[in-house]
């Protein structure tokens, strides 16, 4: 009961932080050129002198575009209130032009306490938005579109897009249109006329340096001194992680991880496999934690998914490679059975199974993705006939075979006579 | 008769449902007066929770995920990442993750995508949980909200999380003991969702629910068969945090298998015999577990009684009798018997006394196809697979009105060049496949067949009077020959191929193989090999 308790806050109190990004990027963001201060000042700007913008926010997932931009948009509306609504769209669910202007309507009927009718139109909708716009213009409040997964929208014919930028080009309105996308070239996928209305204004998100990130690993492991943990535990507990991120282990495990995959998100769930860990008696992490979760997170599905294979399925994997080696271009079950049938006559091998084992233990490689067919559409052939094609490399399949636990030598002498 | 009932009866009843109606309406108000509406404590599994060591026992070999799941879902009212629980099949994903539920006792929502076969039953089963809305009678089997799309399902899912939240969080304000603030949402065999029609947009929603949300007291786990480099789509998603389920290795199934036996020496002696074989074949469980019971049963025949502990040399006797059903056996690891099958075993087994023991590894290739199949149908199969299988050129010479069969003998090249070509036809023939044929060729094929067989019979018989029922025996069978194809195409021996846009009638593909067609052509005496092309 006693010791258990702070341990026990401690990580609940981690695992919210690591779960919540905004709170990450907030440390990262303080410096003048980051991107935070850039997109702060655009928004500001726009909303000051009663103009319209747009914007994108580009960059691999993981980067914290949609974390930096709730971080603005939040300080705005404590700087600028009653100036500022917020409308947000998400290009998973609202690539549907229809669908988007109903979601439009409904959340500017939120904003300013109207009632919404789900019976409106689409044409219903669209008027409405742009008398509001016009209302908002006039009345000078800023309209903010953030639509997230840009480059969905840009999918089809962009109508929705194109009434957006279209809408703001009269001089009565005052808005926004924030686009976030993980891919680089989303404003090559614009049209003609919406490109020529879009301001090309391009925020890149770069993935954090170094320095930034062993100053987030601090300010994120760190316990608060003014929570309510008990303030020796929390004491002891600083020190040691101090001491843990100076140790030269902790530092090659952070270089390991970073030159693998160095975005922050990655790196946030890193941490919470190895918060998790935490020795619950005395409540302090150790670099252990940090090693088995690199270890938990780097991993390689289809060497493991070899090691789950029977026998049989690996003779099977070793005649199709047999057969890609003898460069025949498309081959199917029953050319692989042919192949198997061959070795087993002339290697002598007891392993000598009926076809529908065979048949069977394809299936399961199939189920596994070890293997696939080479076309989704012939599916009015059954499935001995159909091309298949592995999906393992010979590197990954010998590997695999080596470190097989009772591997028959004779699927080894197989893989290699053929180089 | 029972037209007093009729006037209060508005719709046209027949005798029977007449007199069953009254009871049928006592059983309805019953049903929805009996059954609760689902309350949320409903949503925590079970009345009775397990403890940690009943978790690992019942579960074994799964130790190490069950203790990094329960290290990973933490302790309660602590917010989580979401989860991805993958590996092979039967390898105890759903179990685990359902039995450390119920050992936390905390509440969670499940639903699987191999019951939930469209986006809108997913949506729409997960919903009704959380509103704690059941299907019944009373509410005509509807769901609490109808949702189809996306969007929808986000603001639906969010109105009812907040909802349940809520009343999560007086529960746990008032009672010391509740279930925490938390609710899990699990969602099982993901990998199916690959072939939905939408699952371009379903699958990257699912993984970004977290994100959409935007709900730290929701945590998301998700349960598949293949890792997750086989859900990686252009755009990707944020990665869930993977926890593997390695497959079980010789020595766990055999401590699996262990478990629950009634005369453990026994059993560990016949696995002694079996397990290695048979996991040269497979290793899952389920598929062993059919196998291995039938086998079990077979491994005690000779002995009196179940509960003795063997000795050296009863182990070398009980061996050497089952050795021969072993091999059988091996053939027969993925079938579960059918009643009929097993009969047949037991007859064929009291004739084998007799005969020679290892008569029983070649006594598959000589067995009876064991399914009902009329004469019409066996011969429109027979006539299918010969269309598939031989080129039309070759049709007006095997079928000509002498039955083809002269023709074939004064064929007798034994060229190189001849022999090469029948190794190239039959490549072909392994790599392409059954080809396709229209339907006017089959029911040719089918006409010469049955006027072949019609004209040996008579011969046979040598009787007149038959020679005047042939005509109408012949039409009788034509009607009944589309029916049966259409019969045949239900049952996936001819599929339908796509309509070739010149002549707009559609291509048929038999898809039966060569063994089945022997064992048809056997049962009604029928010289296939005599039409083969080879």
């Amino acid at each position: 009961m006693g010791r258990e308790n702070p341990a026990e806050d401690a990580l609940i109190l981690l695992r919210s932080r690591l779960c919540n990004p905004k709170i990450i990027f907030k440390s990262i963001s303080e410096s003048p050129d980051s991107n935070y201060s850039k997109l702060k000042f655009i928004i500001s700007s726009s909303v000051t002198e009663s103009c319209n913008n747009s914007v994108l926010l580009l960059g691999p997932r993981g980067y914290g575009k949609k974390a930096v931009l709730e971080l603005v948009i939040e300080d705005l509306l404590v700087e600028h209130p009653d100036m500022i609504s917020v409308i947000r769209l998400n290009g998973l669910l609202h690539s549907d032009d229809n669908c988007a202007l109903k979601e439009i309507a409904s959340q500017l009927c939120v904003e300013h306490q109207l009632l919404f009718s789900k019976m409106a139109s689409s044409d219903d909708n669209s008027q409405f938005m742009i008398a509001i716009l016009q209302e908002c213009g006039l009345a000078h409040k800023t309209v903010i579109f953030v639509l997230d997964e840009f480059d969905l929208f840009a999918q089809g014919k962009q109508r929705l897009l194109y009434s957006l930028l279209d809408a703001m080009q009269s001089v009565s309105s005052q808005a926004v249109v924030i686009g976030v996308s993980c891919r680089l070239d989303a404003d090559q996928l614009l049209e003609k006329r919406v490109r020529s209305r879009f301001s090309h204004r391009k925020l890149l998100f770069l993935p954090p340096s170094l320095e930034d990130l062993q100053r987030l690993l601090e300010a994120i492991l760190s316990l608060p001194t003014n929570s309510s943990l008990p303030l020796g535990y929390v004491v002891k507990y600083n020190e040691k992680l101090h001491s843990m991120l100076s140790d030269q282990r902790f530092k090659e495990i952070m270089t390991k991880l970073t030159s693998f995959d160095s975005t922050v998100n990655h790196l946030l769930r890193f941490l919470f496999i190895a918060v998790c860990d935490m020795n619950m008696e005395d409540g302090f992490l150790s670099v252990e934690n940090f090693k088995t979760a690199l270890s938990s997170i780097q991993r390689q599905p289809k060497l493991e998914a070899l090691q789950d294979c029977s026998i049989l399925e690996l003779y099977i994997l070793v005649c199709m490679r047999r057969l890609e080696v003898k460069e025949q271009d498309s081959y199917n079950f029953n050319s692989v059975i042919k192949e198997y049938k061959a070795i087993c006559d002339s290697c002598q091998i007891s392993d000598n199974y009926a076809r529908s084992h065979c048949f069977r233990a394809f299936e399961h490689l199939l189920q596994r993705k070890l293997i696939c067919f080479v076309d989704n559409r012939g599916h009015s052939q059954s499935v001995e006939f159909r091309p298949v094609k592995l999906l393992i490399s010979f590197h990954e399949l010998s590997e695999g075979l080596k470190s097989y636990r009772s591997c028959p030598a004779i699927l080894q002498k197989l893989t290699v006579r053929e180089r | 008769m029972h037209t007093e009932d009729s006037s209060k009866i508005p719709r046209r009843t027949t005798r029977s449902s007449a007199s069953t109606i009254k009871l049928n309406n006592a059983v309805d108000s019953i049903g929805t007066n009996d059954i609760d509406p689902p309350k949320l404590n409903d949503l925590v599994f079970g009345e009775n929770g397990i403890t940690f060591d009943d978790l690992l026992s019942s579960l074994p070999c799964r130790r190490p995920q069950i203790l990094q799941l329960i290290r990973l879902l933490g302790p309660p009212n602590s917010p989580m990442v979401p989860l991805f629980l993958y590996g092979g099949a039967s390898t105890g994903k759903t179990s685990v993750i359902l039995q450390i539920f119920r050992h936390l006792k905390r509440p969670f929502v499940y639903s699987s995508c191999l019951t939930c076969y469209n986006p809108r039953i997913l949506f729409e089963s997960i919903l009704n949980q959380l509103f704690l809305h059941r299907k019944n009678a009373g509410n005509g089997y509807s769901s609490a909200k109808r949702c189809e799309k996306p969007a929808d399902f986000i603001h639906l899912l969010r109105e009812a999380l907040i909802n349940v939240l809520n009343k999560l969080k007086e529960k746990s304000m008032k009672l010391r003991s509740s279930s925490g603030r938390m609710i899990y949402l699990i969602v099982d065999n993901m990998e199916l969702i690959r072939d939905w029609d939408k699952s371009s947009t379903i699958l990257p929603l699912l993984f970004n629910l977290y994100d959409l949300l935007k709900i730290p007291e929701l945590g998301l786990i998700y349960i598949s068969n293949s890792s997750l480099d086989a859900y990686y789509t252009i755009t990707g998603f944020i990665e869930p945090i993977p926890v593997q389920f390695p497959n079980y290795t010789e020595d766990d199934i055999r401590q699996i298998f262990m478990r629950n036996q009634a005369n453990p020496t026994m059993y560990s002696s016949f696995l002694d015999v079996v397990l290695g074989p048979f996991s040269r074949i497979t290793r899952r469980v389920d598929e062993l577990s059919t196998t291995f019971s039938l086998l079990y049963v077979k491994y005690c025949e000779p002995l009196s009684s179940v509960g003795i502990v063997p000795s050296k040399e009863m182990k070398q006797k009980l061996f050497s009798h089952l050795k021969p059903h072993i091999a059988s056996s091996l053939n027969n690891v993925f079938r579960v018997a059918s009643p009929h099958s097993l009969d047949v075993e037991a007859s064929k087994g009291k004739a084998k006394k007799k005969n020679n023991a290892s008569r029983l590894v070649h006594s598959e290739a000589f067995d009876e196809i064991d399914f009902h199949m009329s004469v019409a149908a066996k011969y429109l199969l027979i006539s299918a697979f010969l269309a598939s299988r031989n080129p039309a050129t070759l049709d007006a010479s095997l079928f000509d009105s002498t039955g083809g069969s002269d023709n074939r003998k004064r064929k007798r090249k034994n060229s190189e060049k001849s022999m090469e070509r029948k190794e190239t036809t039959e490549q072909e023939v392994l790599v392409k496949g059954p080809g396709t044929f229209p339907l006017e060729r089959l029911l040719a094929i089918f006409q010469c067949l049955t006027t072949v067989s019609e004209c040996s019979f008579d011969e046979d018989q040598q009787s007149d009077e038959k020679l005047k029922d042939k005509d109408l025996a012949n039409n009788e069978l034509m009607s009944d020959v589309l029916l049966q194809l259409s019969t045949l195409c239900n049952a996936n021996f001819i599929s339908k191929g796509g309509s070739c846009p010149l002549e707009g009638s559609c291509r048929y593909r038999s898809t039966i193989s060569e063994d089945m067609a022997l064992k048809v052509a056997r049962s009604l005496k029928f010289p296939l090999a005599k039409y083969l092309y080879r």
